[in-house]
């Protein structure tokens, strides 16, 4: 069967179609996602970059790809565009196989890390470029690169070129590119790490609210977990070439798999133990776990997840303890961050600030204390 | 005060750093050409002498006379050609070379300069042994029954094959130096808004590198026109072009007031063709 170019829609449609169209989601299979990578695979001479991924991403979803720089995140990112291809495995978009299709027949928008415009073409030039493309009528192009400026509300600045922008408006320019097209997946590479702190907030609240309206299937990969928490539906968590972890934030957040995600996804506390069955011995004293476990364990908390009393308190049912010792205060403003000894390891612990807060003072025996639904438990590695 | 007296030394020291290389080009290049002028308004004296009257003689020959206009046209349009060809032949290479990194792409560019390091004169001989009538190609195809029914060298086509090669080098090196706009995720970029290669590359990758294509012309047709040991060799003195003129004038005939006068005529081109770069480069942008 020859392919046709865009089977999955009609070309003459406007945004506010697309919208309805993208919203429904009920031409899809109820199995898999609307883009399903199956056992996608990268091998490099003596180098495997991305390996056997499976990876569902339902219809109007954003996904995130979020793992440290050199984890296969992007390879995989621009497997599923076509700009690499694969060493194994499959690219399904809505049940269709796009392995072998190269990436300008798959109908997929990518917006590059740095952009990527057309230096020598004006604003205007860039957005119209994919629908040029596709030969759609001069009247159609110019109407509908219109609604796509005004989307990402460059209006005004349609006759610019890229280096007469800024950063964010350069950002902008690459979405409304992606956008115009109508794309089936929107693909997004670190868009945002070349931007400001304010601006990447901006950024963020924007891409995720153009993506719930059209209700377009993206992925997103960053490096930056804040990001993939704040932006997206579903986080998945990579590390050396695998998929550690898929989940929403909250189960990312408060029921990691494994302890490369409960270090990579927010800050943690690690203590090593010994487990016996609900018990687990952290030299003289006993923690509480969730789970019955067995052997060397460590066991996790989050610094915010922790309250400081003074030492000796009683221990309840519901909570664990440890003695500490702080070693370090610093008042952030909304926090506090107290550095504190306990069992040889420092301990990081956030204590939110009130007017009446007062600091406790380096040096004190403090206990540590936490709900035994916050404590996390792993096996040893080894 | 203060801020002036250092604007001043700044100043002071920037004339005295540029002086040197002033006063080289004055004294190297324009007074020679100045002299060439006013020799090319002089009459030609026998035995290479040169007059002292004013004369428009010279001129007045070069444009009546046929000969000349020819020569400077064949000069003008071979040199287009062969710019035209070594680009041609470059582009891909220096595209390559663009995309390659590593050392592989120290080694391809080793490849690339090292015809630099023999002189013009060995490799155009070179030329002679593998387009002449015993030569390489004619020999091998007569081995599997082509015979081609015309000379390779000892005409302009031997000139425009050698030139050409010849100027591949300099071709490429200046290309790659014009690449430096062309960002590979430009043309993925093309490619994922539902570009083809080719067109990814009309729309993206040639306008990004015109700049260098424009550099690499320039130089290359400037090149073309003023060389003249090639044409010679390969030309086996039928190809008349106006550097091959300018010296014959100049080192037979010993008519340096002709020879002045089309080397004026032939800076009167190199000028021609700046501007026309200028331009491109203006409309570029």
């Amino acid at each position: 069967m020859a392919p046709t170019r865009h089977p999955a829609k009609p070309l003459n449609m406007t945004l506010a179609e697309a919208d309805m169209r993208h919203g429904t989601g009920q031409e899809e299979p109820a199995a898999g996602g609307f883009l399903s990578l199956q056992g996608l695979g990268k091998r490099y001479q003596g180098f495997t970059a991305v390996h056997h991924l499976y990876l569902d991403v339902p219809r109007g979803e954003l996904v995130a790809l979020l793992g440290p720089s050199g984890c296969g995140k992007t390879t995989t990112l621009r497997m599923i565009a076509g700009l690499t291809p694969v060493s194994g495995g499959r690219v399904l978009v809505g049940g269709r196989d796009m392995t072998s299709e190269p990436p300008y027949r798959r109908d997929m928008g990518l917006v590059f890390q740095s952009y990527a415009l057309f230096p020598h073409m004006t604003v205007e030039r860039n957005v119209a470029f994919g629908l040029e493309m596709r030969r759609i009528g001069r009247a159609e192009v110019a109407e509908r690169v219109k609604e796509a400026v005004a989307m990402v509300r460059l209006q005004g600045l349609e006759k610019r070129r890229p280096r007469e922008l800024s950063g964010g408006q350069q950002q902008r320019v690459a979405l409304a590119r992606a956008l115009v097209i109508q794309p089936s997946i929107l693909l997004f590479d670190e868009p945002l790490s070349n931007l400001d702190a304010k601006l990447r907030d901006e950024m963020r609240t924007e891409i995720r609210d153009i993506q719930q309206r059209l209700g377009i299937t993206a992925v997103f990969v960053t490096h930056d977990q804040a990001e993939a928490l704040a932006m997206c539906d579903k986080v998945a968590v990579m590390n050396a070439g695998r998929l550690e972890q898929l989940g929403t934030p909250t189960e990312l957040y408060e029921r990691p798999a494994n302890p490369f995600v409960a270090s990579f996804v927010g800050r943690i506390n690690r203590l090593p133990a010994m487990a016996m069955g609900t018990k687990a011995k952290v030299g003289e004293r006993e923690l509480r776990l969730t789970q019955p476990m067995e052997g060397n364990i460590e066991v996790m908390v989050r610094p915010h997840r922790i309250q400081l009393e003074p030492a000796g308190s009683a221990a309840t049912e519901s909570t664990n303890r440890v003695q500490g010792e702080i070693r370090r205060t610093t008042y952030v403003g909304d926090l506090i961050q107290y550095v504190v000894h306990v069992d040889g390891l420092n301990w990081s612990v956030e204590q939110p600030t009130s007017a009446s807060a007062t600091l406790s003072p380096i040096g004190a025996k403090v206990d540590l204390s936490w709900r035994v639904e916050d404590t996390l438990a792993f096996k040893s590695a080894g | 005060m203060a801020q002036q007296g250092d604007e001043t030394r700044r100043n002071g020291l920037a004339i005295a750093l540029l002086l040197p290389i002033v006063l080289v080009n004055v004294g190297v290049f324009l007074y020679p050409v100045l002299n060439l002028l006013s020799t090319s308004f002089k009459e030609a004296l026998p035995g290479g002498g040169i007059g002292t009257e004013f004369t428009w003689a010279n001129w007045s020959t070069l444009v009546q006379d046929r000969f000349y206009m020819e020569a400077l046209l064949r000069s003008v349009l071979m040199s287009l050609l062969i710019t035209f060809l070594t680009l041609l032949c470059s582009y891909p290479i220096a595209l390559y070379l663009h995309r390659s990194s590593g050392q592989w792409r120290t080694f391809l560019l080793v490849l690339v300069v090292s015809p630099l390091l023999t002189s013009a004169v060995v490799r155009t001989y070179g030329w002679v042994a593998v387009l002449a009538d015993t030569g390489l190609i004619k020999n091998g195809l007569e081995q599997i029954g082509i015979t081609l029914p015309f000379r390779l060298v000892y005409n302009m086509t031997g000139v425009v094959i050698g030139l050409t090669e010849i100027l591949m080098p300099y071709m490429i090196l200046a290309l790659l130096a014009g690449f430096g706009r062309l960002d590979p995720r430009c043309e993925e970029a093309a490619l994922t808004l539902g570009a083809r290669p080719i067109q990814a590359f009309w729309r993206v990758v040639l306008p990004l590198t015109a700049p260098g294509i424009a550099l690499g012309c320039l130089l290359c047709f400037v090149l073309a026109v003023s060389s003249f040991i090639t044409p010679r060799i390969l030309g086996g003195g039928r190809v008349f072009l106006l550097a091959t003129e300018i010296y014959d004038q100049a080192i037979v005939t010993l008519n340096w007031p002709a020879a002045g006068t089309l080397s004026i005529l032939v800076l009167v081109v190199f000028g021609l063709s700046l501007i026309l770069y200028t331009r491109a480069l203006r409309a570029f942008d």
